[in-house]
């Protein structure tokens, strides 16, 4: 595989972390959120490595919503 | 609920455009021309980095460690030195008397001075969290730099005329 | 709320209404009969250039939108015409906005270069130059003209904003504080947090990270001001370092873009000569 951009390595590590906090979820919705993760990132898998801006805002965008579902009060997405 | 809100605008205009001019209608149309965007060069010198938050965003921001020599202690000793700098330039040329001691004050206050004004001047501009190689070698370039000034200027002292007698010579040439 | 908005519209007109109350958000817009003293009078068109960016297009570049306005027929403000901009052409525009009079420090944008609050600018009466409008400089932008202030308000809690103190008064009642006391406080409390003055400040644009930046640095030395705060060593333990207040090298672009007429760079000053005095 390729040598990573210090871009690619952060989404990846967004896309773990989101792993990580789906496991303190509850085991029978683990595999809605798992979807769900997906998905979000599925969206925008066609953006061009360089576009660093749309990246980033996404990456912003990540984190802000992985702080949000990580909340313990969330214990099912649809 | 978007829908409505929607259709809400859309009667509202139908109902406003009723009670106007034709001339009014057709400017309130608004026939909007859309223009891209350049604000910043292509290539930019130092790009801003993308978003970091430390910590979720109820958290505080960090707390640097205190560290009193860099921060009020050297804003002090800055001061003193630029405060100083006004009377030991004026003090040689309105007295009329050469002194080496007053000399050597004032060369080590201009060199210190200026080592702590380019010293500000990379730290806004090179941050060490930012760029740390960089912000390193230019500290270590801006010491040599003010060691070789200190050096020459203990040269010009000690085997020529001095800074202050230069300058007399210099203004009267 | 109803009664609010009909409040406000009997300000902007006093023709008896002929919309339903649906249609009411409304303010920005006046009546072209109610308002204009005489009608016959030419309209003065005005062109507003309008930073645009939408995030659920992020692969889209941010453009400049112009939409034209006649000023007869809006309110006086930067923020009636963008709200007029908003209700009548073009929906999709967004931006903050709440109190429409200089007190909740939402619609603080970049308008013709300078940093200020939508609903405190006056629209120039020049019809000939056109107005360009764009979101705080410096900052990550969220939509069009919506920026992103999470570290603005992270600096801001980290400053610890309240009353900080251990002892009791003697009577067990409120902190008393003498009128002297209280007067130094004017010019500081008033400050609304708008942000106008950190995201003009290029000491803030190069280390936001670390440098807390003018309006932050002014509620710290608020609460270093307070005669009834204790904890004022602690304070300016926090700040003593070379990035949280000594990063000011007093630009004044703070002082002078404030909308509120506040002067960040005297309570930047105060502070710094508050650090000297051990």
């Amino acid at each position: 595989m390729a040598r990573l951009s210090g871009l690619q390595r952060e989404v990846l590590s967004l896309y773990r972390k989101c792993l990580r906090e789906i496991r303190k979820k509850p085991l029978e919705t683990r595999s809605n959120f798992k979807t769900y993760t997906r998905t979000e990132f599925q969206k925008y898998i066609s953006i061009n490595k360089k576009d660093f801006n749309a990246i980033e805002y996404l990456l912003r965008k990540g984190y802000r919503q992985l702080e949000m579902y990580s909340s313990p009060g969330i214990r099912n997405v649809r | 609920m978007a829908s409505i809100a929607r259709q809400s605008s859309f009667l509202r205009q139908t109902c406003l455009s009723a009670f106007r001019s034709p001339l009014a209608t057709r400017n309130g149309a608004g026939v909007s021309q859309v223009v891209a965007f350049h604000a910043s060069a292509k290539k930019q010198i130092l790009p801003p980095l993308p978003q970091t938050i430390q910590g979720t965003m109820n958290d505080a921001a960090p707390i640097p460690t205190p560290h009193p020599s860099e921060g009020s202690y050297h804003w002090t000793f800055e001061r003193a030195i630029s405060v100083g700098l006004v009377p030991l330039t004026i003090a040689p040329f309105a007295a009329g008397s050469l002194n080496p001691v007053m000399d050597a004050v004032l060369c080590s206050f201009i060199v210190l001075h200026s080592h702590i004004g380019f010293q500000a001047a990379i730290i806004d501009y090179f941050p060490s969290r930012r760029v740390p190689k960089t912000a390193t070698f230019c500290s270590w370039l801006l010491r040599a730099f003010t060691l070789t000034t200190a050096v020459g200027l203990y040269e010009f002292e000690t085997n020529d005329v001095g800074v202050t007698e230069a300058f007399k010579r210099v203004w009267k040439a | 709320m109803a009664a609010l908005r009909s409040t406000s519209r009997l300000v902007a007109s006093s023709k008896p209404l002929f919309r339903p109350a649906v249609f009411a958000r409304s303010y920005a817009t006046v009546e072209a009969a109610a308002q204009d003293p005489n009608p016959s009078e030419a309209p003065r068109t005005k062109t507003f250039h309008v930073y645009r960016w939408n995030p659920d297009q992020p692969t889209e570049k941010p453009k400049m939108q112009s939409y034209s306005l006649d000023l007869n027929k809006t309110g006086p403000m930067m923020l009636d015409a963008l709200i007029r901009i908003k209700n009548e052409m073009d929906p999709t525009l967004t931006f903050r906005r709440s109190c429409r009079e200089g007190i909740c420090g939402s619609c603080a944008m970049n308008i013709d270069g300078v940093n200020t609050l939508a609903c405190l600018c006056r629209i120039p009466t020049d019809t000939a130059k056109e107005s360009r409008i764009y979101p705080l400089p410096h900052t990550y932008v969220v939509k069009d003209l919506v920026p992103d202030l999470t570290q603005f308000y992270k600096q801001y809690k980290s400053i610890k904003p309240y009353l900080q103190r251990d002892t009791k008064t003697e009577d067990g009642l409120e902190f008393r504080q003498s009128p002297e006391d209280r007067k130094k406080l004017d010019g500081l409390y008033e400050c609304i947090l708008c942000a106008c003055c950190s995201t003009s400040c290029p000491s803030y644009w190069w280390n936001s990270e670390e440098y807390l930046g003018p309006a932050i640095l002014l509620q710290s030395y608020r609460w270093l001001a307070d005669s009834r705060d204790e904890k004022t060593a602690e304070r300016k333990h926090a700040l003593d370092n070379s990035m949280s207040v000594y990063r000011c090298h007093t630009i004044l672009n703070c002082s002078r873009t404030c909308p509120k007429g506040l002067n960040p760079a005297r309570a930047i000053a105060e502070i710094k000569k508050l650090m000297a005095s051990h």
